[in-house]
């Protein structure tokens, strides 16, 4: 186990270097000037650019400003913007509002999709079932953004039960919507790789044993079947939450919640090299570590997997 | 695992529950006090110094005291200055209104003027809004080309006494006291307790308006301002203001749909539409001293001659443009300048502004047509897709040419691209002027030295002499920069398209909402129902 974990942490180490670079180099050969966009449609005098260019280090070749990075980063400091704030700071305000609707929307895809699943895997080729099949199919093939604006309206304006902007209102009213719509793009997936689990689980020789032996379904099913078919569905779902971190710009964008998604958009958008290289790269740390500690709970679930 | 089923049921019950019960705040929640006024925007705000901020005009304005006002109807009148006067439109004598003091309690005097203004004008403090100082004699010592400025003031200001100082202009400019109007925050003044610490003060900054911030600035939250008890001008009609930061205009736009904002400004994409979201006395539209063209890439020879230029202005039906993009809510333009500029020479593009398919097509035959691919060129991700794919399409249609429109990845990227002449075909290009003068406008686009490179088309020198003459000897009438645009109208160097208007929606509070001569809305001079 301990020489399992120190090969991937030092995975980790090596996969953190080349990204930062990879994504400096990325932000970097984007056409453009990002301090001559500074000012939009009305440019900032020559003056006052040349001055910007020289205190955020831009007239310094790419392999010295990258290496200026590092030597920050190693001493913590993420650098500032082109308009002098602390990336760290930027960070640090959106994180959690990100991370609790990420949650929110995970824990709504393992409830919902373990009971879809189960429901259809139970009766397979019933009513049920074939409604699950059919319904996942339709809501994961309309774009995230039609739900999103079409739930906004009729939740927050037509009935006013939810706000349509920001997370002021607090955990759970701020983000139960936005995480719901979020959560039905897990749910096609998860739901029927749980259903395919319940069915092949039902068919097997223990089922069949415990069947004969007369225990009743409600204690196969709560006990053995779900035990036996969580195992791939985990693996799934644990590799969803580090993706869902990073994808939920969309919808930050539609409920104006200030997330990470949004940070990274914006900054994207006006070559914020020194942003991107933060967000992006702490996106990639939290899906790199979810991947680690996957493995590690498959390893402890199934040994076999150990052996290598 | 026993009961898991149950359980996993009985919470998403409940969340069912919560989604679907729980009603909160009605809209429009009477939780206010009558006289606070909700803004929403959109626009991340990185500092809010008055020579630094680039989009936050509104605080800006409701903060600080301009020395002169523009009103809605181009009138100019004195706020925070006496007087603004010169005999020779080059040296002017600033005097201010006694009484006046910051929000700190420290008195407005003519050295706070004078020292902002150096403090903003100095290069390596890098102020965005510096450029507005730039007429001002020595801003180039405080700016040269290369490397530092010898000097930490400009040459051109002079402190007379408390309340007046002299300043010394870099050419005759019968605009100044124009350009001292309220969307020009670069003049407004600092106390002197910000030189200390420049930054701190983007936070917090301390004005002399009619309201004052009642705490620093954190991002991401709302920012609140309430009126000014020592104000000396005129009293505010709105108690306290509170803007919430919004990630994009869309969702503060349906936030105001739903009440929960008093003002939002309307986004690009929903200016055809706003019409039957909102009541007619809820939406509010002005004039604003916008205009966009269409760039000529005059680096690029098949545009050389001005019939090409005139042949693709007259294919394209603004009217129906302006329907089907806009809501009518913009203009067609008909000048190089919006029509709110006082003096401004309407009409003078003739019939090259009008809709004229076929005389259109006749023009570009007698040029010898056109050849190979006209591209349109406009940055991304700012909402122009829409009217740059409708010019295309008359452009194909009407001159038989192969346009097509093509977006950049960014501003970045399309700046770069026009600065460095690289585009191939027309291009986005507009002005938003900061004051209502004809001035300020050609300038930026036609001078020998535009704020605005490569965005005028093919310089014309007769018209910074014209600039020039209409600078010495003009007057706030604007007529004298008639002369300017009819230069402008003989060599047609870019494509006039729209006059701009700045669209705004309001909850059912806001009774009655002015703008000021910039197209912006008096945020202090709301007017709320039931007060």
């Amino acid at each position: 186990m301990a020489r399992f974990l120190a090969r991937r942490i030092l995975e980790l180490v090596i996969v953190f270097f080349g990204v930062t670079f990879v994504i400096y180099c990325a932000v970097f050969v984007l056409p453009g000037d990002p301090i001559a966009a500074l000012g939009g449609d009305r440019p900032l005098p020559e003056s006052v650019q040349q001055q910007l260019r020289m205190q955020y280090g831009l007239d310094l070749p790419l392999w010295q400003q990258y290496l200026n990075y590092l030597g920050g980063l190693v001493q913590g400091d993420l650098g500032t913007t082109f308009t002098g704030q602390s990336v760290s700071e930027q960070m640090a305000s959106r994180w959690p509002t990100t991370i609790t609707l990420a949650l929110t929307a995970w824990s709504l895809t393992v409830i919902i999709s373990i009971i879809l699943g189960l429901a259809a895997g139970l009766r397979q080729g019933s009513v049920v079932d074939r409604s699950v099949l059919l319904g996942t199919i339709i809501a994961e093939s309309v774009p995230i953004f039609v739900v999103g604006i079409t739930a906004q309206y009729l939740f927050g304006i037509k009935l006013g039960w939810t706000p349509i902007a920001g997370v002021a209102d607090g955990w759970p009213r701020g983000y139960l919507l936005p995480a719901l719509i979020i959560a039905i793009y897990g749910l096609a997936g998860v739901s029927r790789l749980m259903r395919g689990s319940v069915v092949d689980t039902m068919q097997s020789d223990f089922v069949r044993t415990l069947k004969a032996k007369g225990i009743s379904r409600r204690s196969i099913v709560g006990v053995h079947v779900m035990r036996n078919a969580a195992a791939p569905v985990i693996n799934v779902l644990a590799i969803q939450l580090g993706g869902l971190l990073g994808g939920t710009v969309v919808i930050e964008a539609i409920f104006n919640i200030n997330g990470v998604g949004q940070l990274l958009y914006k900054a994207i958008q006006d070559q914020q090299g020194t942003l991107v290289v933060g967000v992006a790269t702490t996106l990639v740390f939290i899906f790199l570590i979810t991947n680690v500690l996957v493995d590690v709970l498959t390893s402890v679930l199934d040994p076999r997997v150990r052996n290598d | 695992m026993r009961g898991s089923l149950k359980s996993a049921l009985a919470v998403s019950a409940l969340s069912a529950i919560v989604l679907t019960g729980c009603s909160g705040a009605e809209p429009g929640d009477d939780e206010q006090s009558p006289a606070d006024l909700v803004i929403g925007s959109a626009d991340p705000v990185p500092n809010l110094t008055p020579g630094r901020q680039t989009n936050a005009f509104g605080l800006t304005m409701s903060i600080f005291s301009p020395l002169t006002f523009l009103d809605g109807d181009g009138e100019l009148s004195y706020v925070a200055a006496e007087s603004v006067e010169s005999d020779d439109q080059i040296h002017w004598t600033i005097t201010l209104r006694d009484g006046w003091t910051f929000h700190d309690g420290t008195e407005v005097t003519a050295q706070d003027y004078v020292d902002t203004w150096n403090t903003v004008a100095y290069a390596p403090n890098a102020f965005e809004n510096s450029g507005q100082l730039s007429v001002i004699e020595g801003y180039s010592d405080l700016n040269p080309a290369e490397g530092e400025p010898s000097t930490q003031e400009l040459s051109g200001l002079e402190v007379i006494d408390d309340l007046t100082f002299s300043v010394t202009l870099d050419r005759a400019d019968s605009q100044f006291p124009i350009e001292l109007s309220q969307a020009q925050t670069a003049f407004y003044p600092m106390p002197q307790s910000a030189f200390d610490d420049l930054q701190a003060y983007g936070q917090l900054p301390i004005g002399n308006g009619p309201l004052a911030l009642t705490g620093a600035w954190v991002e991401g939250e709302p920012i609140i301002a309430e009126k000014y008890e020592d104000y000396a001008g005129e009293e505010a009609a709105v108690d306290q203001i509170t803007w919430v930061p919004y990630t994009d205009r869309l969702t503060a736009y349906t936030d105001a749909l739903a009440g929960n904002v008093d003002i939002a400004r309307v986004p690009a994409n929903r200016m055809k539409q706003v019409a039957d979201d909102f009541d007619e006395d809820r939406l509010y539209s002005f004039a604003a001293p916008g205009i966009s063209y269409l760039g000529i890439p005059y680096w690029d020879e098949r545009f050389e001659d001005i019939r090409v230029r005139q042949a693709i202005s007259m294919a394209i039906d603004r009217d129906a443009i302006n329907d089907a993009l806009f809501g009518d809510l913009n203009a067609p333009a008909t000048a190089w300048t919006p029509s709110i500029m006082p003096g401004n020479p309407d009409g003078i593009c003739a019939e090259y502004c009008e809709y004229d398919p076929e005389g259109a097509a006749a023009l570009l035959q007698e040029a010898g047509g056109f050849e190979g691919e006209l591209t349109l060129h406009f940055p991304g991700g700012a909402g122009h897709d829409d009217l740059y794919n409708a010019i295309a399409n008359y452009l194909r249609q009407n001159l038989d040419v192969e346009a097509i429109a093509r977006p950049s990845v960014g501003w970045a990227e399309f700046g770069e691209d026009r600065n460095s002449k690289v585009l191939d075909g027309p291009f986005f290009s507009r002005w938003g002027a900061l004051y209502p003068s004809q001035q300020s406008t050609l300038r930026a686009m036609f001078s020998a030295a535009p704020n605005c490179t490569n965005c005028g088309g093919e310089p014309i020198a007769e018209v910074e002499a014209a600039l020039n003459d209409a600078d010495a000897t003009g007057s706030e009438d604007g007529t004298a920069y008639v002369r300017a645009q009819e230069l402008i109208a003989e060599q047609f160097p870019i494509v006039p398209l729209f006059e701009e208007s700045y669209s705004f929606v309001t909850s059912d509070r806001v009774a009655q909402m002015t703008a000021s001569a910039v197209g912006e809305p008096v945020l202090t001079e709301v007017l709320l129902a039931g007060n």
